[in-house]
């Protein structure tokens, strides 16, 4: 559960300082985020899987 | 008219061929266009800008150099709209968003539209979308809602909802969108008209605003597949400017192929995910195509729902990253529904992002699996018809799911691993349905063969509407 205390602290490691009227739509989303990023931990992924995004030197 | 049909039902590939042959004058398909843009727009909100002047000019142009002897190219005098993400020069692209607003105007078109220009085609006008191209409705607090052809109540679909609204309502015979979770499918399913989302990387990005760089693609929608297919021949080909843009050469022209889809070509439904969101009308629509196409199979990927997470994850971090700045200094600029979700984004633990890049390895592994068995696949492109516009749910497996989070259900998992997928209109009940055909990559031509013959076999259809 986020709430918006934890957005605060959040948004001060990033460098963000957000309007107090934003934080409750900003914790429920954060909310869902976490929660669809949870269904991504479990099983773990093999650490030999490589990221795929798009880089060309 | 044109062998004894109105102009306003014509589509691309045959205004084309008459202006080109003289038989027809691209000032006159303009003026039509425009008077008819000018009638509906007010109603349905598809253009954030009309371009009358540059039109008209344009039109001249073409009409010139018919008259000269000149071949003014395959898409002659056909009027066309670009989502507002698309640069036209002397215009600040907006996004979507008043943010923009402070950009400098742009120099130069936007690739694709050069290419569409070089090949005939007559720019109308730029057309509404959902801030930075965050949403599925087209529900703009700034340039206010596009409305749906087919009932004025509901959403068009988004975010590339006002291009697709117009080629419905026939404001423009073609247009072009982006898609990075669905953005061109969904609309194409509400609005009742072909999309293509082609393989991430075939067409250069060049020129236009992004809003996930890794998932981003960019495409065609229209009234037939014989348009999507030329359009989509016209505009392939490689550009430095776009650094995910694929090097490999443009395939031979589809355009002339539609009829050959392979005797024996396997297609699959996709089961599980695909169904179980899926709504009673886009189920009888998937097993209706399964019938013509012979698909008997059915198949499920397992991490389905893991790829939509992921795709979720990553918009929300890649578009929060990317805006950080306009966050900082002026985030009460923003949409409150694209607010919220940039600034929830930028404070995603890294590990997480970097747990849904690995997994997209991973998914793109089980769909060159499923490829493995068949040529195609197909599913459901939404789980259900258009929604009223402000509806704040939508029913999902008997559940009440918001609106705007859920409608995407069905395409984030597909553009995710950046599949080439035909969006197939279907006219099954009271509003209609999309279904999608997805091909392996860089087999657009495929999807599109497989379009073909559902559109011969009537079930795929999209005709002009009068909202």
């Amino acid at each position: 559960m986020i709430d918006e205390q934890d957005v605060i602290w959040l948004a001060r490691m990033a460098g963000l300082e957000i309007d107090p009227a934003f934080l409750p739509g900003v914790a429920g989303n954060l909310g869902t985020l976490l929660a669809q990023a949870a269904l991504l931990m479990d099983p773990p992924i093999d650490p030999l899987v490589e990221p795929a995004p798009v880089f060309q030197p | 008219m044109v062998a004894d049909r109105p102009l306003d039902q014509l589509g691309a590939a045959t205004i084309g061929r008459a202006v080109r042959e003289g038989r027809l004058s691209a000032v006159a398909v303009i003026e039509a266009r425009l008077t008819r843009i000018e009638r509906l727009n007010p109603r349905l909100n598809c253009f954030t800008e009309i371009m009358g002047d540059r039109a008209r000019a344009e039109a001249q142009a073409v009409d010139t150099m018919v008259a000269a002897g000149r071949d003014p190219g395959p898409l002659a005098g056909v009027p066309f709209g670009v989502k507002d993400n698309y640069d036209v020069a002397g215009r600040v692209t907006t996004a979507g968003s008043i943010i923009n607003c402070a950009h400098p105007p742009a120099t130069v078109d936007a690739v694709l539209l050069q290419r569409l220009t070089a090949a005939g085609a007559v720019l109308v006008g730029t057309q509404n979308m959902d801030e930075f191209a965050y949403g599925f409705t087209t529900e703009n607090a700034h340039y206010g809602a596009t409305r749906n052809p087919h009932d004025v109540q509901r959403s068009a679909g988004g975010s590339s909802g006002g291009s697709a609204a117009a080629v419905a309502a026939g404001l423009c015979d073609f247009a072009l969108g982006t898609d990075t979770n669905g953005s061109i499918r969904v609309p194409s399913s509400f609005c009742g008209i072909f999309g293509l989302k082609p393989t991430f990387g075939r067409l250069p990005r060049t020129g236009t605003f992004p809003f996930v760089h890794e998932l981003d693609h960019l495409g065609p929608f229209a009234r037939s597949v014989a348009d999507l297919a030329l359009i989509y021949d016209l505009i392939q080909g490689h550009d430095p400017g776009d650094a995910a843009c694929s090097d490999r050469p443009a395939d031979p022209p589809v355009r002339h192929r539609l009829d050959e889809l392979r005797y024996g070509t396997s297609v699959a439904v996709l089961d599980g995910w695909f169904r179980d969101l899926a709504d009673p009308q886009g189920l009888a629509a998937i097993d209706a195509a399964a019938g013509i196409l012979g698909a008997t199979d059915r198949i499920t990927l397992a991490d389905a729902g893991k790829a939509r997470a992921a795709a979720f994850v990553m918009t929300s971090a890649s578009g929060g990253n990317l805006h950080i700045e306009s966050l900082r200094s002026r985030a009460g600029d923003f949409d409150p529904a694209t607010r919220d979700r940039l600034l929830a984004g930028t404070l995603l633990p890294a590990h997480v992002v970097l747990q849904a890049q690995r997994f997209r390895s991973l998914f793109r592994d089980q769909l060159a699996e499923a490829f493995r068995h068949h040529d195609l696949l197909i599913a459901p492109a939404t789980p259900c018809p258009a929604p009223f516009l402000g509806q704040p749910t939508i029913k999902v497996e008997s559940r009440d799911l918001p609106t705007r989070a859920n409608i995407g259900l069905l395409t984030q998992p597909l553009s995710f691993v950046g599949l080439p997928i035909v969006a197939v209109p279907v006219a099954n009940g009271a509003l209609p349905i999309g279904i999608q055909i997805i091909a392996p990559p860089w087999r657009e031509d495929l999807a599109l063969q497989a379009a073909a013959r559902l559109e011969r076999a009537g079930l795929a259809q999209s005709a002009v509407v009068e909202p």
